[in-house]
């Protein structure tokens, strides 16, 4: 087991050298010159030296060397619009989309997982149907649109809940804090926790028609007891299933967060998108990529560790 | 709106393998064919795929047939008729913000949007599906290479991937549908690899590799025809990951361009109407929500007849 | 002794005293703004943005050596003395100006603004080898201060201005440069970076926080030079946020007070709920500038004419729910400049299509334009709807208008660096708004052929001898009244020649809560915010 989780962090290695080539293609793909698109100096003397000074004039290769070499050591540039250093930017705004994917990974994992286990355990009732059919909804759902209609009950027709923003910045434990997080948690949450309810509900099924199933009923345990075990049998695949979410969360808040204008890294990318600002759109893309195979490569050695077959695989 | 994992994919072979004493058949015999009329009687009973067969076709149909069908122009404007309410004559689901016929448009958006959904899988389809079948049936180096390059695409969330490269092509239909099409060949590939892999490994294939037949009739007599299923079943539900990745790039100003109707770029510019028409506003997001949603419940049907696990 | 009766309810009136005049203060709640950029401007002296950047980050911490009159809703908005009190042109040599400071005027962090302070900031922007200087901000400003050659300090108190050529709109163009404390710049380790988290100027608010992309937290500078301006607002809270309908739902739920341009389809819904709404007549267009480069349609008179008639600008007007005048040219009929011109824009697809047909497109052969188009942005009203439909009235004639759309930032630049310039993607011209609030802005700025970029703002490299020697002409008439007439004539020359497509004027719609006082929206782009407060 041991061999296998250091062979599969060892390959992480070669997967993030190559996501960050291909954040750094993709980016150098754009048409025009980033500069001159985003400074609109007309100057050429001095766009010249501008460019020397953000190290546009070397070759490809070579700017991807020398990109990756600061990037390693936490200096990603500087905002071609605002000037800003980006690994503060970035920070600032990864905390923000990490403090929405925690909460919505936790709405989606409460509500998923008792659902789709009292699904699975009541399988065929109308509850079940009722649960499949909402899990079909939620993953078929634009979630944008869902944002939209939330911000219009919630914020606008009753006033309970603000539409935008993350407040002022005060402390992540405050009610004003929470308030703000709500309706993106709940917008983001709809396809985690459509899936996280499917898993369950296949799950519980699945173990429910296994052998020590029967054999507990026949020494006599309570219904209650037994969905207790099975709900602890089919725990770590669930928490797979939502750890996996957690980290498409976080790379996939973008929609969500234009609505809500969130202060994250997906408005962020949505700004830099709009103002070609380079170094912002490689550093955000590029974080968000090795935060996705991170968290990967932690759920797949948790599972190791939760059921050692896997290793096998 | 991730493509769904494809890492643990698994067949029930006891559906797929040949009856005991199929080893025997002459080379040529894939499948029996009870097993597609057993698909079929399924099916048939399925009445939620039956339905949304029907929706799908209905929308579709619509949609291409929109410039016969006698509607109204779909981008002609007309200021004093802007945000007519559904029902209004001779506007049934009224109009948009600019005056335009809401009905007209939503069915022509559907040509747009299904394209954008369809196009990029059956791109991805044939690449992927190509590529997995190729590095499942070879394996070895072949096979190595394959999948590694693959995981590198796939260490996205799919739709940061679709994204960053519509965001740095540029906004514009052809730049969405080339990113979601690479965003849709790393698990297509991966999955045709994993069930290609396991397919070879069967008896019936070892018997048709001793009898001395070449790879290229193995794969098209043998492997295509037991991949192909469950690689479709996939194919259904990632068109309804693409309705909504494609949707939403419209959405942020990323895909389609105005006047075009298109069901993301129609929702984010009716949000602003709102509160002088609320039907209005919601029915693009419906339609993606009901169009999507048609895949996935297809998805579902296919793979409970075609006893595929996915 | 214990307090007796009268002592107690002595200090009970002065509590409520007390109590009541912070009220009258509005100290407790802030002004939250919901501004229509994507960003804060900038805040290191020139703000980007254009004039919205201006509104928020320019005019609230910085002055100028002259400002705008902004406390008159009833007529345009006139100069004003600031940071300078007075200034004349030398009669012997028009091209000399002597401008004399303002005494006493401190920065924000203390310092004192005086004539090195002016060389210091002018240096700062406009020459290129200068240690301070900052090629962000000089980008942001060049082309609204063309006529300034060089600067000089004559004494602590007076600056001598040399232009290059004789121009009596100089002090206009003075109206856009603001002033940044050199002693600050110092303090920080001359970085302008750093400069922009902690700036100081002489404006009637401080900058106190700044979270880009999300918030600058603007408060009361009390030791304001100009007391009738010192705010009535303790803080005012600047919230970046252009999508329209995000911006409308943040003050119908309470999250901001104030919201400029909120969309037309809100405001029946805003004005039920008892939300104010006001607007006003100012110095705006909503133009297509186009190229006359080479091979350019624009060139043929016939083209510029037919579009300009193929417009149905009343039925733009009421898409945007009458929040907007239709144009006859670049000023509003109503200004002294409008003159009398032959050519009467109006909406004629008929003489659109037959001009048209002349000029040797048809059906067959339709005439493509390619224009480029922001989602947002200062004084740009609601882009994407308003040029769906001109998209729609052209097709109307046969002209296909293809819509490039690029983020605001970008738009700008293309304007600056002028048709033709790979930033502009190969269009054939730019929807970009445009302020007529001065002579200079209005007439020599654009339609010069000294303001061809990299010098000034004629996108277009629009080049008329005839206009030329109008525009030089009317900078040597120091005299208003006939600046006027010669202005009106020049006027009425560009719509002749249809040199652009003039669709609106903005009426600047904006809407705040009820509780919102103090707000008086002036005939013009900048506004000041330093009387509005929010009572409680």
């Amino acid at each position: 087991m041991l061999y296998y989780i250091l062979r599969r962090v060892l390959y992480t290695i070669p997967i993030a050298i190559g996501v960050s080539l291909i954040v750094f293609t993709l980016v150098h793909l754009a048409p025009g010159d980033p500069l001159s698109a985003v400074m609109g100096e007309v100057d050429q003397k001095m766009l010249a030296e501008m460019r020397a000074s953000f190290g546009y004039d070397k070759p490809l290769p070579l700017q991807y060397l020398i990109w990756l070499g600061s990037a390693l050591t936490g200096d990603m540039g500087y905002s071609l619009r605002t000037g800003a250093p980006v690994f503060g930017t970035l920070i600032d705004a990864a905390a923000n989309t990490m403090v929405l994917g925690v909460a919505a990974s936790f709405v989606g994992f409460l509500v998923g997982a008792s659902a789709g286990m009292f699904a699975g355990y009541h399988h065929g009732t109308w509850v079940d149907k009722a649960v499949s059919a909402a899990a079909i909804a939620g993953v078929s759902i634009p979630h944008y649109w869902l944002a939209i209609i939330l911000v219009i009950v919630f914020s606008v027709q009753l006033g309970w809940l603000p539409s935008m923003g993350a407040g002022a910045g005060a402390s992540v434990l405050s009610w004003d804090a929470w308030k703000h997080m709500l309706l993106p948690a709940i917008a983001l949450a709809a396809i985690p926790c459509a899936i996280v309810a499917r898993t369950a509900r296949a799950c519980v099924m699945e173990i429910l028609s296994m052998e020590f199933v029967e054999a507990l009923r026949a020494r006599g345990l309570s219904e209650r007891r037994i969905l207790l075990h099975v709900s602890r049998n089919a725990l770590p695949t669930v928490l797979a299933v939502i750890g996996l979410q957690f980290a498409h969360l976080l790379g996939g808040s973008i929609l969500v967060e234009v609505v809500f204008s969130w202060p994250g890294t997906g408005y962020l990318l949505n700004l830099a998108i709009f103002d070609r600002d380079i170094p912002v759109l490689q550093g955000t893309i590029l974080l968000l990529a090795l935060f996705f195979v991170l968290t990967n490569l932690v759920v797949d050695i948790l599972q190791t560790f939760a059921d050692p077959r896997i290793s096998r695989a | 709106m991730n493509a769904p994992e494809a890492q643990r994919i698994t067949l029930k072979f006891d559906a797929l393998t040949p009856a005991p004493g199929a080893m025997e058949v002459p080379v040529g015999v894939m499948l029996p064919r009870t097993y597609w009329q057993t698909v079929g009687v399924r099916l048939a009973r399925d009445p939620y795929t039956a339905a949304c067969a029907f929706i799908l076709l209905a929308i579709a149909g619509a949609a291409v047939l929109a410039p016969w069908l006698g509607l109204p122009d779909p981008a002609a404007t007309n200021a004093a008729q802007r945000l007519l309410p559904v029902g209004s004559s001779g506007h049934l689901l009224g109009t948009d913000e600019l005056g335009r016929d809401m009905l007209s448009r939503l069915i022509h958006g559907g040509r747009l949007s299904l394209t954008m959904g369809v196009l990029p899988v059956a791109v991805a389809l044939a690449i992927g599906g190509t590529l997995g079948l190729v590095a499942g049936f070879i394996g070895g180096r072949t096979n190595m290479l394959v999948m590694r390059l693959t995981d590198v695409l796939y260490a996205f969330p799919s739709i940061l991937l679709a994204v960053a490269i519509a965001g740095s092509l540029g906004a514009g239909v052809g730049n969405a549908l080339l990113a979601i099409t690479i965003v849709f060949i790393p698990p297509i590939t991966r999955v045709t690899e994993s069930v290609t892999t396991q397919v070879r490994a069967m008896d019936f294939v070892e018997a048709a590799r001793a009898s001395g037949a070449g790879a290229f009739r193995i794969i098209r007599t043998h492997i295509l025809g037991n991949v192909m299923g469950p690689v479709f079943v996939y194919a259904t539900v990632l068109v309804s990951v693409s309705i909504l990745i494609s949707a939403g790039l419209s959405f942020i100003g990323l895909g389609a361009s105005p006047p075009t109707a298109e069901w993301g770029l129609m929702l984010n510019t009716l949000r602003e109407s709102i509160f002088l028409a609320p039907l209005n506003a919601v029915l693009p997001g419906f339609m993606i929500f009901i169009t999507s949603m048609c895949f996935n419940l297809i998805s579902d049907g296919l793979r409970s007849a075609m006893d595929v696990r996915l | 002794m214990k307090p007796n009766r009268l002592q107690s309810t002595l200090a009970g009136i002065g509590i409520a005293a007390a109590l009541a005049a912070s009220l009258a203060w509005g100290q407790s709640r802030p002004l939250r703004v919901g501004m229509t950029l994507s960003d804060i401007p900038t805040t290191s002296g020139q703000p980007n943005g254009g004039f919205e950047g201006y509104r928020m980050t320019g005019y609230t911490l910085y002055d100028a050596l002259i400002n705008w009159k902004l406390d008159n809703a009833k007529a345009p908005s006139t100069l004003v003395p600031a940071l300078a009190t007075s200034w004349k042109v030398d009669a012997k040599d028009t091209t000399k100006w002597l401008f004399t400071l303002r005494k006493g005027v401190k920065f924000h962090d203390g310092s004192e603004f005086n004539a090195d302070a002016v060389v210091w900031n002018l240096d700062k922007l406009f020459k290129k080898d200068a240690p301070h200087h900052d090629a962000r901000q000089r980008a942001q400003v060049a082309g609204r201060i063309l006529s300034l050659k060089a600067w000089r300090k004559v004494d602590d108190y007076t600056i001598e201005f040399t232009t290059h050529a004789p121009d009596s709109t100089f002090p206009y163009q003075t109206t856009y440069v603001f002033y940044s404390s050199p002693a600050q710049y110092e303090k920080l380790g001359r970085d302008w970076n750093k400069f922009s988290q902690q700036p100081s100027g002489t404006g009637p608010f401080r900058l106190e926080k700044m979270t880009p992309r999300e918030r600058a937290e603007l408060v009361r500078n009390s030791s304001y030079w100009d007391a009738k301006r010192v705010p009535k607002s303790q803080r005012v809270v600047l919230l970046p946020i252009p999508e329209p309908t995000t911006r409308a739902s943040a003050l119908l739920s309470g999250q901001v007070d104030f919201i400029e341009a909120p969309p037309p389809d809100f405001i029946p819904r805003l004005k039920s709920q008892g939300f104010q709404i006001t607007s006003n007549v100012y110095p705006h267009i909503w133009p297509y500038f186009m190229s006359f480069r080479e091979d350019s349609p624009w060139r043929d008179l016939r083209v510029r004419k037919a579009v300009n008639l193929a417009i149905d600008r009343e039925g733009l007007v009421k898409l945007l729910g009458g929040f907007a005048a239709p144009a006859a040219g670049a000023v509003d009929k109503s200004s002294p400049w409008f003159g009398k011109p032959t050519f009467i824009i109006k909406h004629d697809p008929a003489a659109a299509r037959k001009l048209l047909a002349e000029a040797g497109y048809s059906d067959s052969k339709p005439l493509t334009l390619k224009v480029m188009v922001s989602p947002s942005g200062s004084g740009q009203m609601l882009p994407r709807p308003m040029n769906e439909y001109i998209q729609q009235n052209l097709k109307a004639v046969g002209i296909n208008l293809e819509l490039v759309t690029q983020d605001w930032e970008v738009l700008r630049n293309c304007r600056r660096a002028g048709a033709g310039s790979p930033i502009c993607q190969g269009v054939h011209g730019i929807n970009n708004s445009s302020a007529t609030v001065d002579p200079f802005s209005a007439f020599g700025r654009i339609y010069s052929s000294k303001a061809i970029p990299p010098k000034g703002f004629n996108y277009m490299y629009y080049s008329d001898p005839k206009v030329d020697a109008m525009v030089e002409k009317s900078n040597n008439i120091f005299d208003e009244k006939k600046r006027d007439q010669l202005l009106g004539e020049l006027h009425a020359y560009l719509v002749d020649q249809a040199v652009d497509v003039w669709v609106v004027h903005d009426v600047g719609p904006r809407a705040m809560s009820k509780q919102v006082r103090g707000w008086v929206q002036a005939r013009h782009w900048f506004q000041d915010l330093a009387p509005v407060y929010v009572a409680d």
